[in-house]
């Protein structure tokens, strides 16, 4: 006879601020209603006001590991990438947000984490062990990350070169990488604005990246860095002469 | 809703109609305004380290808001006081559905989840037959939904722990919501979780006084036999001095069958925080969660009022009965 296999919650002995702060955070049966509410009423939102189209969402993998690497120059981005999403997916979907606006105080960050799901990266200080803890997640938990590699957004609306974290995730793993190209959201919601005005908004998804073979180091990071940056770089262009 | 129920599910101004209750809301005031006096006298006399009073303080500070959160829905009526036990019930099944992975199966969780609705609307509805159906349906449809993955591989685990779950979360601890359908429920709630909360104390400090044999070293090695026959002897008579009060004049008032309910309390109340040792022993843990300061979590704090609950309800109810004279099925009752 096998004996049972009991898992406790990777976050079981965190205190409830730590929790929502925590890469190792897994969602309870309310908090995963709470993000299928949320981004199904964002989907609607999008359509309604802002005539959101997405092209291509037919080559996203069927499901997890999987990472989604997009252009970002406003705050609507990740929401737009997390409503694209089909039910199935957003369950195990994580956005990766800017640890020092998305999580800096107990309310912003229990905010984050009920209803966005996401998981907090801190630009200054992160270090290394950051991204191997997010790295181990994608491929333990066959999660979904979603994830801008220019490390902010652009306060111009033009594309940054992308930093090489994102290297850092999938080298020598067989995840996928899916590179999307956004349109419209700058317009929509630029970095001075608060409230967005209803621009239409589109989303380009690409063939997905593998980097199997891509050696795990410095410069396996940068080269997958290059890559889908230039794949998004295509996606951005085709959204906005399409 | 006739004026009766419509009292006894709102009326606060009834709070303090029973003499015990009035004792025992004292005497938990009376405690927490001492118990600081106290910390402060034995962490000076047994010069602790400042980790130690830290615990202690901790500990003061969260039985202050858990006497707030006990009393209050108790005092202001039998509506607040089932909708509390329904919020115990569901904190404690998310502690133990964390701990045991039991959270990622979703399908069965909300199946337990819907459970304990049921369980709550029933005792609010003071409909005893529903009460009664709910736990073998309940954990019919648990067996059902462990189907719906159709992954046979885990099949048992997933579902035995779902049962387990509803049976001590649900279907038990919804007794104590379901004692509130009496009308002379304060008392009876109050008597019976300061009682238990007395007993995990009489044994702490018996055990410290008089014990050297070990009890169930591979459970819980802090347990001894002293502890546990002190807390017994201490118990019992206190709570069925209690019980004469509350149910004075009753088929239920005679000294052995007080003293039985005693010993029940008492007894089974120890197997209850032994059920949860065993719980956290088997998983490797040492406390459920991280909620409450100085405590751990709620399942650790309530573990000892999980078991009792039944076995109280199902006594009292062989004697006297519970909510005896009360209109029911308030809300689903309606004439067709």
């Amino acid at each position: 006879m096998e004996p049972w296999q009991l898992q406790p919650a990777r976050d079981t002995g965190l205190t409830p601020a730590e929790r929502f702060r925590s890469v190792r955070r897994e969602s309870g049966l309310l908090e995963s209603l709470a993000h299928h509410a949320c981004f199904s009423l964002l989907r609607t939102y999008f359509v309604i006001a802002h005539r959101l189209t997405i092209t291509g969402r037919e080559k996203l993998p069927p499901h997890g590991p999987f990472v989604l690497a997009a252009n970002h120059c406003s705050h609507l981005d990740a929401l737009v990438l997390g409503a694209a999403l089909s039910p199935r997916h957003r369950e195990r979907a994580f956005p990766i947000a800017a640890g020092d606006v998305f999580f800096q105080s107990t309310v912003s960050s229990t905010f984050s984490a009920i209803v966005l799901n996401a998981l907090p990266m801190w630009r200054k200080n992160c270090g290394p062990h950051a991204l191997a803890d997010l790295r181990r997640k994608l491929q333990e938990e066959r999660t979904i990350f979603i994830i801008f590699p220019e490390g902010g957004r652009s306060r111009s609306g033009s594309m940054m070169p992308f930093k090489h974290g994102l290297g850092m995730l999938v080298a020598e793993t067989n995840v996928p990488v899916v590179p999307c190209g956004l349109a419209g959201t700058f317009d929509a919601l630029p970095p001075h604005r608060n409230f967005p005005r209803p621009m239409a908004i589109k989303l380009l998804i690409g063939d997905a990246l593998q980097f199997v073979s891509t050696a795990n180091d410095r410069p396996g990071w940068l080269q997958i860095a290059a890559s889908v940056e230039s794949a998004v770089r295509d996606l951005v262009a085709q959204s906005r002469t399409a | 809703m006739s004026q009766v129920t419509r009292e006894r599910l709102f009326g606060f101004r009834h709070a303090f109609d029973d003499r015990v209750t009035v004792v025992l809301t004292l005497t938990a005031l009376i405690l927490l305004l001492l118990a600081p006096l106290l910390i402060f006298v034995v962490t000076r006399a047994a010069n602790s380290t400042s980790d130690k009073r830290k615990e202690l303080w901790d500990r003061y500070r969260s039985w202050i808001w858990l006497a707030l959160f006990i009393l209050i829905p108790i005092l202001a009526g039998a509506f607040w006081t089932i909708l509390g036990v329904a919020t115990l019930s569901f904190l404690c099944y998310r502690e133990y559905a964390r701990i045991t992975g039991l959270f990622r199966e979703r399908t069965i969780s909300l199946i337990v989840v819907i459970g304990i609705l049921f369980i709550t609307f029933a005792a609010l509805d003071n409909w005893y037959r529903l009460f009664v159906a709910l736990f073998p349906l309940t954990v019919a449809l648990i067996a059902t939904g462990g189907l719906i993955p159709d992954q046979p591989k885990g099949y048992i685990q997933r579902v035995g722990l779902g049962v387990l779950g509803f049976a001590l979360f649900g279907s038990a601890l919804g007794n104590l919501g379901y004692m509130a359908n009496d009308w002379n429920y304060r008392p009876i709630l109050l008597l019976i979780i300061f009682a238990v909360e007395l007993n995990d104390i009489f044994a702490y400090i018996c055990g410290h006084l008089f014990g050297h044999r070990k009890f169930v070293p591979n459970t819980s090695p802090n347990k001894t036999v002293g502890g546990a026959l002190g807390a017994i002897v201490l118990t019992t008579p206190l709570f069925a001095l209690g019980a004469h009060f509350v149910w004075f004049g009753t088929a239920l008032d005679t000294p052995v069958r007080l003293l039985g309910l005693g010993v029940i309390v008492s007894v089974v109340g120890q197997f209850g925080d032994l059920m949860l040792s065993s719980i956290k022993r088997d998983l490797g843990l040492k406390d459920t969660a991280k909620l409450i300061p100085g405590h751990g979590g709620i399942l650790d704090r309530f573990d000892s009022l999980i078991l009792v609950a039944p076995a109280v309800f199902h006594y009292v109810n062989y004697f006297v009965g519970f909510a005896v004279g009360q209109p029911q099925q308030i809300f689903s009752g309606w004439e067709i």
